[in-house]
């Protein structure tokens, strides 16, 4: 076999480009190797990139798969069958892009000239952040979409409170102790996941970091953990909480952190304000002289953060000591309770982080002398996407903060979203001395209005993430809300709702239904365009230009993606669209600007787009680079991207000589503003409101899934894993080889003796159902989950679809949860995200099951051989 | 995905192909193999029978069962039948080139010695020798598929010299109970002698292979992980019954009460030799699909978890 | 002397597969063809209970059994002890794939080559310039990369392994970092008592 030309496709004759990933929100680098013959036969991480070190995950490796999909759209179609749901066949019919923008911007025009309300718009590229502000354009500021709800509902406005930023990790770098709780993160998802897997199995490997997984499954972090500690569903808060009543009854906090740099002395009146001298600075007790002081008094000889006293007539605590008033409802016992985790363990872990955290100690980075606790808790959307996800965010926070570690070598670090530019800092000063929170890290809040002028109701969520999940209830209850319009019109743009969206699968049906034209910006059919009525093909990942910087932890700088071969089909990118649908209603300049506004263009003379001009994709990718770093496209497409490891400056205390929130006074303010604002416009649902979801410390609310205990036995809980995204890369050959044949991902988890007390075993079929919907599976025994818990794989919830490649599993997760305000954290917006079930066994596979897309037609019943 | 059966997910302790550490069954010999394994052997073994009884048409069925059968079989389970050729390359280390070398030896030369015997119009030179390697080659065939199973280490349940010594056992008793089948009526009229000794000869085999079934279970029972969970497999689970009932019951007992107390006519020598055929070939195939393997390591045997 | 061998970091290891698309990519593999797969175990009961993952891939035994029982010589072994299959030469008999202890061997079917990775019988261009590689019919396996390894660069499953857990090297070089690995952290071999002498090792 030697002197042959070579078979290994990396070995071919062709050449190599960089670019970045695109199977996940995040942007590996990567090098793409295309053929003499323009074939694109090779993937590989960027070997010169710090961030992903020339690694990708299983998705990243199977973006080709992706480009030769041949159920792509390759050209615009419209839609002949005027019968709509999943399974139903469209019936495209090819057509011209002439008649599909044509068709498109009159539709969406009629709509939006009676009332730019009317459109529900669903954007949400992550890799392409700037075309989410699209609907500003025509004033619409709608939103039927649950990405960065479902999962960062109560997260990102916390980050933007506590770190300034739209994310958090640990400090990989130096971090010793590692409580993962309910995330993915350096293992199977979230931030970088490829990148980050690597830097965190050497701190395992290298370093011994420990980690500890608190999770009522055994996920894949789970199974690398030292210690896997299995918690029942949506009790992640009471644990936390736990956790801080040892640290704090028995002496193990960072006291010199928590009295000079938060705001843990600031004394609060009864009302939840800080007591404030005339030039409104809040005050503390010195606890040597005995006396008030302003927090910046230089006099201070010793911040009390405990203790009642009265200032200025005033009662009042320090914001410490409201939280050990709280707390004082928070031992071990009573959260083992809540919890399941023995109260033992509780007391030896919060005793473990803390010794881990070596407070006291210092350590000199890059000339800066700096606390070092190599010790955070980590958490994501399994842990925090409940009812109560502010303070539950907040409750994970002050874990942290009582070690000190926010923020510092070895602790728990805020890593934001896209600073667009190498210098820009991400902190300001605020209040009294305090950090400023930034809850809106997404883009600004559209504020109050009645009757709403959105149908999520985002206008009363001054803190909170666009609610997507509640268009569903609004549309049902048009009263009730008062909405005064009626959506009739869609826009879709990389985003699959009606997959993602929790609630009753058929409500959100009706909803799609009943508009009167929908148009998807995609590359693939799903099971939300599937109801479009013209489709507009996009480019794919490997055909479209751009420049991007997704929530890198510990890297920082701009990616670029570039085309490897021309497009396969006739397809367009999604700026060329958005330009054309703009001008088409005679807001190009608009868009212009808007764009110059979220791209922080503004600033720079040179880069500001030129208001009368369409700017297509790959000049986008030009000037966001040369935004970043002032390099211009040809330096990037040499490089590929501008990849440094964060400076310390930036990652480590940037807020330094300003105190953290530790008490969130903020929240309560906004609870006030929204009150009065609801009071004088007199809402009818304001009485109805969850003004108790407002706190400025977390308590130990029980979860509404958490008190019900009626037939419903189980907690029903989703995830996602390492070689799945969401549920859409199934449609992919590969993906599909690997995930089809792990036991995670085949059947519903549940725990061997739970199975053995209900007379069930290994391979039956059952029927899930929670209060509000159900769906249908087998059950895979395992050890590695709670035994209250059901686990359902997102390659599991799989609706009927267009996508033929995508077998049908049984129904959607989703379609139990509830998608309604009882269930809707009223201060940040976040939605539950686990339910209570109960199992039924099926003796056969029911009727919906049957037929070749089914995941369940390979045999009926229990297999012999 | 087609192939992707949740069957084997579903099996305790089996994985079939899926991600998970377990045992997983052989499915590269399949039943078009175990065939080809049941035409040579009884081919081969009637070959031998009838070579020694001296009886032609028995002679002419061996060449016909392996020079054709097994052939076809052979072929039809090859993935690149066009170059099947090649396997006659590497005798010096590999059991199927030995076989098939055997094969060309024991087809030419029984050919020849067909021909001779029928026709006359061999050189008398080639006459003693075509008989000698004719059978030389036939005895190599008769054992060689035994010892290419028993030389996998992989699958455990083979990896015995009981393989070679059942292949061996099982082709002759197939070649003399064909034998006794096909000459029924002419070894009746001819000479009773020799009738008396192939019919002991039979229940001897009969005898020697269900002991070698039993060893080999045994064997299996007692074996590594692998053998065991075929031995499961062959005795209380899915394989169970074809095996106990086709293989011992219908294959061993049922011809040997037969032989034993029925009276000796056409009718119990044809059923005897059917059912011993019958269980012969299930053997065949069962010995196949049984076949597992060790899961390749667990954490248990290599980190002591 | 150069012998290659592989050494899998239990620890590192989180059971992404991201080896096995990797390997899939580079080698043009069909549908349901793996030349590496990474298994899991689970063990123990709740809540004392772990999951291990554990890779998998052609060990390129010193004493391959695959090769031994090879009729038609396609099986053989290179001079750095890289157990290779020339597919012109193989006849699909499927004695290695019995002989393999490892569940190491794989055919080729017609029908993976014909029907394609979207199952239609249309060929995506990525197919059509890798399939020519394979011979219908003819079982093959992981060539460690030898055409990447030749040219100096890690197989494809190892460049892309996120945590590490994959080292390619040279055994008999005691200062490689596969060496060093098996003797500091006490390699282990898979089936030892398969007598295959395997070139891949384990640690934990
Ligand atoms: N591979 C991959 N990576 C991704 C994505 C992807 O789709 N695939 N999506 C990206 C996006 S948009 C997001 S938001 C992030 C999400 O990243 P993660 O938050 O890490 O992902 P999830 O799998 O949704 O949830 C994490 C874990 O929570 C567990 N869990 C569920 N319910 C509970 C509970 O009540 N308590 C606790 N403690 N745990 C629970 C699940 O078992 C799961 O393992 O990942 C990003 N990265
Ligand atoms: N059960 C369950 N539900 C969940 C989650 C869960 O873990 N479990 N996770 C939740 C979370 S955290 C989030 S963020 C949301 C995410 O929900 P969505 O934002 O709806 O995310 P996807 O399902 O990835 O849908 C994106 C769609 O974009 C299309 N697409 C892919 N690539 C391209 C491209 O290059 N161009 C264009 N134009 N389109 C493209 C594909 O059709 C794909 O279906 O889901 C939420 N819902
Ligand atoms: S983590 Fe995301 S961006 Fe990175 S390789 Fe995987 S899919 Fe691509
Ligand atoms: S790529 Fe690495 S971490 Fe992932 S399964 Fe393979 S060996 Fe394990
Ligand atoms: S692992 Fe199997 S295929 Fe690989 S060399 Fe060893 S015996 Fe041959
Ligand atoms: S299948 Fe091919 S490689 Fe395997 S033993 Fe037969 S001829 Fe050799
Ligand atoms: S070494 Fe190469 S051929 Fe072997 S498993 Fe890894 S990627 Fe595949
Ligand atoms: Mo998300």
């Amino acid at each position: 076999m030697t002197d042959q030309t070579p078979v290994q496709n990396s070995m071919k004759s062709g050449t190599w480009k960089k670019s970045s990933c695109k199977m996940c929100i995040h942007s590996c680098n990567t090098v793409v190797h295309v053929t003499d013959d323009g074939v694109i036969n090779k993937i590989e991480g960027d070997p010169d990139s710090p961030a992903n070190m020339g690694r990708l995950c299983p998705k990243g490796n199977a973006a080709i798969m992706r480009h030769y999909d041949p159920t792509r759209f390759k050209t615009p179609l419209k839609r002949t069958n005027p019968e709509k749901g999943p399974g139903i066949d469209p019936m495209w019919e090819p057509i011209s892009w002439e008649e599909a923008m044509e068709t498109t911007i009159r539709e969406l025009k009629t709509s939006i000239d009676e009332d730019p309300r009317k459109l529900l718009p669903s954007i949400a590229d992550f890799q392409k952040l700037y075309l989410w502000a699209w609907p500003l354009v025509v004033g619409n500021s709608n939103y039927f979409s649950t990405a960065g709800s479902f999962c960062g509902g109560g997260y990102h406005p916390m980050n933007g409170f506590i770190h300034s930023t739209f994310a958090a990790a640990n400090d990989v770098n130096y971090c010793n102790y590692w409580i993962n709780n309910g995330s993915g993160d350096g293992f199977s998802s979230h931030l970088h996941t490829a990148a980050q897997a690597f830097h965190v199995a050497n701190a395992r490997v290298e370093r011994n970091m420990r980690v500890v997984c608190v999770e009522p499954r055994l996920s894949i972090g789970g199974a690398k953990a030292e210690e896997w500690v299995p918690i029942k569903p949506a009790s992640d808060r009471h644990f936390a909480l736990g956790l801080c009543h040892v640290l704090i009854e028995e002496g193990l906090c960072d006291y010199e952190t928590l009295k000079h740099d938060t705001n843990a002395p600031y004394l609060v009146g009864e009302d939840g304000y800080f007591i404030r001298d005339s030039d409104g600075k809040a005050y503390v007790w010195d606890g040597k002289d005995n006396k008030a002081k302003t927090y910046d008094d230089k006099s201070i000889g010793e911040f009390a953060i405990e203790g009642t006293y009265e200032v200025e007539g005033k009662a009042c605590k320090p914001s410490f000591q409201r939280f050990k008033d709280i707390l004082a409802e928070c031992t071990p016992e009573q959260m083992s309770e809540i919890t399941t985790v023995p109260a033992e363990t509780i007391r030896r872990i919060a005793r473990e982080f803390s010794t881990a955290a070596e407070i006291g100690n210092n350590i000199t980075i890059d000339g800066r002398d700096l606390p070092l606790r190599p010790a955070g808790y980590n958490y994501y959307r399994g842990a925090h996407a409940h009812k109560y996800s502010s303070q539950s965010n907040h409750a994970f926070k002050l874990v942290n903060m009582l070690v000190g570690s926010i923020d510092v070598p070895g602790g728990h670090v805020g890593a934001t979203l896209d600073d667009q530019k190498v210098d820009n800092g991400h902190v300001a000063e605020g209040d009294s001395g305090q950090l400023l929170g930034t809850p809106h890290q997404l883009g600004p809040h559209p504020g109050f209005s009645y009757p709403p002028d959105n149908m999520d109701l985002m206008s009363y969520f001054p803190l909170g993430v666009h609610p997507g999940h509640l268009n569903v209830e609004v549309w049902n209850n048009p009263e009730k809300f008062s909405l005064d319009f009626k959506p009739d019109v869609m826009l879709i743009c990389h985003s699959n709702p009606i997959w993602s969206l929790p609630g009753k699968r058929e409500d959100w049906f009706k909803i799609m239904r009943e508009m009167r034209f929908i148009v998807a910006i995609d590359i693939v059919p799903n099971d939300t365009n599937a109801f479009a009525d013209i489709i507009l093909p996009g480019h794919d990942s490997l055909e479209s230009w751009n420049m991007t910087m997704i929530e890198p932890p510990h890297t920082e700088g701009m990616c670029l993606r570039q085309p490897m071969t021309d497009p396969l089909y006739d397809t367009r990118s999604e700026e060329d669209i958005f330009n054309d649908i703009s001008e088409g209603l005679g807001l190009l300049e608009v868009w212009n600007t808007i764009l110059n506004i979220v791209n922080g263009f503004e600033e720079s003379p040179n880069l500001k787009l030129e208001l009368d001009q369409k700017h297509s994709d790959k000049e986008m990718a030009r000037r966001k680079g040369l935004n970043w770093n002032g390099k211009d496209l040809d330096w990037y497409i040499e490089h590929g991207h501008a990849v440094t490891p964060r400076r310390t400056d930036k990652w480590y205390k940037p807020w330094q000589g300003l105190r953290l929130n530790f008490y969130i006074e903020d929240i309560v303010r906004e609870r006030d503003g929204l009150r009065k604002a609801m009071d004088t416009a007199e809402v009818p649902i304001r009485d109805e409101w969850h003004w108790d979801d407002y706190q400025p410390l977390p308590t130990p609310v029980l979860e509404p899934v958490l008190r019900d205990n009626d037939e419903y036995d189980l907690y029903a809980i989703t995830f996602k894993d390492i070689q799945l995204n969401f549920g859409e890369s199934l449609s992919n050959p590969w993906i599909k080889d690997i995930v089809y044949r792990d036991p995670v991902h085949t059947a519903l988890q549940l725990n061997t003796k739970t199975a053995a007390a209900k007379g069930l075993e290994h391979g039956d079929l059952v029927l899930v159902e929670s209060k509000y919907g159900k769906i249908y599976g087998r059950l895979g025994l395992t050890e590695g989950i709670h035994p209250e818990t059901i686990g359902v794989s997102n390659s599991l919830s799989r609706m009927m679809s267009q996508n033929a490649g995508v077998p049908y599993g049984g129904g959607h997760f989703n379609d139990m949860l509830p998608a309604d305000l009882e269930n809707t954290d009223a201060c940040s917006a976040q939605c539950e995200s686990v339910c209570r079930v109960k199992l039924t066994k099926l003796d056969h596979i029911p009727d919906e099951l049957k037929g070749e897309g089914s995941l369940y037609s390979y045999s009926d019943g229990r297999a012999a051989q | 995905m087609a192939n992707i059966s949740l069957k084997n997910v579903l099996r305790p302790g089996f994985v079939g192909r899926t991600f998970k550490s377990g045992y997983r069954f052989q499915r590269y010999w399949d039943t078009p193999m175990a065939t080809a394994f049941f035409c040579g052997e009884s081919g081969a073994g009637v070959f031998i029978v009838s070579m020694l009884l001296n009886f032609m048409p028995g002679v002419i069925l061996g060449l016909l069962i392996t020079g054709v059968g097994k052939t076809f079989f052979h072929l039809s389970h090859m993935g690149v039948p066009s170059k099947s050729w090649r396997a006659i390359l590497r005798p010096d280390r590999s059991w199927i080139s030995r076989g098939l070398w055997g094969i060309i030896f024991f087809v030419g030369f029984g050919v020849i010695h067909v021909i001779s015997e029928l026709f006359g119009l061999v050189p008398e030179v080639l006459i003693k020798p075509a008989y000698f390697l004719g059978l030389a080659g036939a005895i190599v065939v008769v054992v060689y598929q035994g010892f290419a199973m028993s030389h996998s280490t992989a699958i455990s349940l083979w990896n015995t010299g009981l393989m070679p010594l059942s292949s061996m056992l099982y082709g002759l008793l197939s070649g003399v109970s064909m034998v006794m089948a096909l000459g029924v009526l002419d070894l009746y009229a001819t000479d009773e002698s020799q009738l008396l000794m192939v019919t002991l000869f039979q229940k001897i085999l009969l005898v020697a292979v269900f002991m070698t079934i039993l060893s080999l279970l045994h064997g299996a029972k007692h074996g590594s992980k692998g053998a065991r969970q075929s031995y499961e497999l062959l005795t209380s689970d899915f394989l169970a019954r074809p095996f106990l009932i086709g293989v011992i019951g219908i294959g061993t007992i049922m011809p040997f009460l037969l032989l034993m107390f029925a009276p000796v006519n056409f009718l119990t020598t044809l059923t005897a030799t059917v059912s011993i055929l019958f269980g012969f070939y299930l053997y065949r195939v069962l010995i196949f699909k049984a076949g597992v393997m060790d899961p390749i390591l667990t954490p248990a045997d290599m980190f002591g978890k | 002397m150069t012998s290659y061998g592989m050494v899998f970091d239990v620890k590192r290891c989180i059971g992404c597969n991201a080896c096995t698309v990797a390997c899939k990519q580079e080698n043009s593999l069909p549908d349901g063809v793996f030349f590496t797969r990474t298994l899991s175990a689970e063990v123990g009961e709740f809540p004392n209970v772990s999951r291990t993952y554990l890779p998998t891939i052609c060990n390129h035994c010193e004493d391959a059994p695959c090769e031994k029982v090879c009729p038609s010589g396609a099986t053989y072994s290179r001079d750095d002890g890289i157990v290779m299959v020339d597919g012109a030469l193989c006849i699909g008999c499927g004695s290695c794939a019995v002989a393999c202890p490892y569940d190491m061997r794989t055919k080729i079917e017609e029908t993976q080559l014909t029907n394609g990775l979207f199952g239609e019988g249309n060929l995506t261009p990525f197919e059509e310039q890798g399939y020519t590689r394979f011979e219908c019919g003819t079982f093959t396996k992981c060539d460690f990369c030898s055409e990447r390894v030749d040219a100096g660069k890690d197989p494809a499953c190892v460049a892309t392994c996120p945590t590490d857990a994959r080292v390619f090297g040279d055994l008999d070089n005691p200062d490689s970092k596969v060496s060093r690995l098996i003797r500091d952290r006490v390699g282990r071999q898979p089936l030892p008592e398969k007598n295959t002498r395997p070139k891949v090792f384990y640690i934990d």
